[in-house]
């Protein structure tokens, strides 16, 4: 019973570092950009939802406008910063953590130093009757759901469409594609967009159960690291993986080692950087 | 060398070696915090100079050390004369487990050391009963040698100083070996190196390893002049500072990453001191260093005074 309960958590969180982790592996598939600042956007993104919440009280806004804020900010930050390091990553990593520096320091000083949560609409409170007679907080059961949604709109424009084929033909090759006549840059622009939407509503959705805190930026963003290690950097099944990997041991590892949750999770890493380290799903590099 | 180059670094050698003769104390403690920290931007610079590797987890050794002379100075009452080398010892050994690392190149080899320096904060952090957590671990005594003890600022550079020194002078050495050389193969053309058969997955290890063991000996600097460590010290900030430091200073270079180490600490003493948002000022030193001066200020002073003859390749 408490396997499966526990195997839930780890969906769940499995569900939230996927909805931040397939931005981040994106963006660097096709632009080639590494960003510290994704675990920022979360951060931000639950602040700006908390705050949409508290005036409106709609579960439903705060999650467009913490993704919204986000695909805003991270559009400036792109075109007139990110832009100019070229394919640096070195630069992009010091360029996005002064980037970093400034947000936490704004979003102190407008939300202060305590931990902050989210709460979720009525409806999503209480917990589920699932199968077999599990009960199971409702919100986390949704969040799972919502993952297994958002992953399944993604895989199917990726692989199934013609803007996923573009993406694909670009993570390949971009100057071809740049040179078969398709605009990359707005297609980079696109996907940036998706990507920061993405870091920003999981922010709201990870707010309702995780709570928001000076320092959360950092922890959530090495778990999103991780996910794409294991799974393979640019590769969106790969992060599917990768969430689910390290989200199920993050949940076991709570449960039956507390005192090394903190590095249970990097435990796969390890052992993925042993045997294969490009990462389950990634290419050879 | 010519003359007057010769006469510009005696000149500064001079006034180093006096320094605690005409330095208040907090000047003093300034230049000894440039000293230590220096020497981590140096860690980064080797791996980074020679391989091209940049690694984002010298904290975590640089913590490892000072957590272990903490630890066995404070709560089993060893002498210094145990607690370095066990320090050393410590170092060492984390950089051989991390060192799984250098499996990895490019992006992922910075977003791995990310994580494996997330792990040793967690320890620290987390392990309440051996490191105290949050709180860290205060009163740690001076460095004492038999019937010499270093407990004042002015007695204890010198000692920082000659490490220092010693440190500069291995790293050249090493550079200029032909093991040393060989990084530089590998850094322009690894596949090449590689079909010269050079093992350069063993190249890389044992400078990583190096490279940890000089963060090491930074860090066990660092404790005995700071008297306290808490997971502050193994932050990934920290790591990111270093690295910054290094691209301030210009890579390349010994001397590069403390002159950088100089710029850095300087500005973020004084800028915590008078400025309210300081974090905001640092972000923005971050970004404007990556935007405008990608060689650093030596290959600023460098461009400047060769004047109108080409910069030489870095």
């Amino acid at each position: 019973m408490n396997w499966i309960l526990q195997a839930l958590n780890g969906f769940s969180m499995g569900a939230l570092l996927f909805l931040l982790s397939s931005g981040f592996t994106l963006t660097f598939g096709l632009a080639r950009v590494v960003s510290m600042a994704h675990g920022m956007y979360y951060l931000l993104g639950g602040y700006v939802g908390l705050s949409v919440i508290r005036a409106t009280g709609n579960f439903w806004l705060a999650l467009l406008a913490g993704g919204l804020s986000i695909t805003i900010l991270n559009y400036f930050v792109d075109r007139y910063l990110l832009r100019r390091t070229g394919e640096n990553h070195l630069a992009q990593v010091l360029l996005t953590v002064g980037i970093v520096l400034i947000l936490s320091d704004i979003a102190l000083s407008i939300w202060g130093g305590d931990a902050l949560s989210l709460r979720p609409p009525e409806f999503f409170r209480g917990p589920i009757e699932l199968p077999g007679g599990i009960f199971y907080p409702k919100y986390r059961f949704l969040l799972i759901v919502f993952g297994v949604l958002v992953a399944v709109v993604l895989l199917v424009l990726y692989r199934k469409t013609q803007i996923g084929a573009i993406v694909r033909a670009g993570v390949e090759d971009r100057e071809m594609v740049n040179a078969m006549g398709i605009n990359v840059n707005r297609l980079l622009m696109l996907v940036f967009a998706l990507a920061a939407f993405l870091a920003g509503m999981s922010g709201v959705a990870g707010g309702a159960f995780l709570s928001l805190y000076p320092g959360a930026e950092w922890e959530i963003l090495v778990l999103a690291l991780v996910v794409v290690i294991v799974g393979g950097l640019g590769s969106l099944e790969g992060a599917m993986v990768g969430s689910v990997i390290v989200g199920l041991t993050d949940a076991y590892a709570r449960w039956l080692l507390p005192e090394f949750s903190h590095f249970a999770v990097f435990g796969p890493m390890a052992v993925l950087l042993l045997f294969r380290p490009q990462g389950l799903l990634g290419k050879e590099a | 060398m010519d003359i007057r180059r010769l006469a510009l670094y005696l000149g500064v050698l001079a006034l180093i070696l006096f320094a605690p003769a005409f330095l208040s104390a907090y000047w003093l403690s300034m230049l000894i915090q440039v000293l230590i920290f220096g020497l981590l931007a140096l860690s980064v610079e080797l791996l980074l100079g020679n391989l091209g590797m940049f690694s984002l987890c010298q904290a975590a050794f640089f913590a490892v050390s000072a957590y272990t002379v903490a630890i066995l100075q404070v709560k089993y009452g060893q002498p210094t004369i145990v607690a370095v080398p066990a320090a050393l010892g410590a170092a060492v050994l984390l950089s051989l487990i991390f060192g799984i690392a250098v499996r990895t190149s490019g992006v992922y080899f910075i977003l791995v050391t990310i994580a494996l320096g997330h792990v040793f904060w967690g320890i620290s952090w987390t392990w309440v009963s051996f490191t105290n957590g949050e709180g860290g671990i205060p009163n740690v005594p001076a460095l004492a040698v038999g019937p010499l003890v270093f407990n004042s600022h002015s007695s204890y550079f010198y000692v920082v100083l000659a490490v220092i020194a010693l440190c500069s002078l291995a790293y050249r050495i090493f550079i200029r070996s032909p093991f040393g050389l060989s990084l530089w193969g590998i850094r322009e053309s690894e596949s090449r190196m590689s079909g010269l058969a050079y093992n350069v997955v063993i190249y890389k290890y044992i400078t990583f390893v190096l490279a940890g063991t000089l963060s090491g000996i930074a860090g066990i600097l660092y404790i005995y002049f700071n008297m306290f460590v808490s997971p502050a010290s193994a932050e990934l900030f920290l790591s990111i500072e270093a690295a910054l430091m290094v691209l301030v200073g210009g890579t390349g270079t010994i001397i590069g990453p403390f002159i950088g180490a100089a710029l850095m600490i300087v500005i973020r003493n004084w800028m915590s001191a008078y400025v309210k948002h300081w974090m905001i000022v640092m972000g923005v030193v971050f970004i404007a260093t990556m935007l405008w001066t990608p060689k650093g200020i030596l290959g600023m002073i460098r461009q400047i005074s060769l004047g109108k003859r080409k910069s030489p390749a870095s």
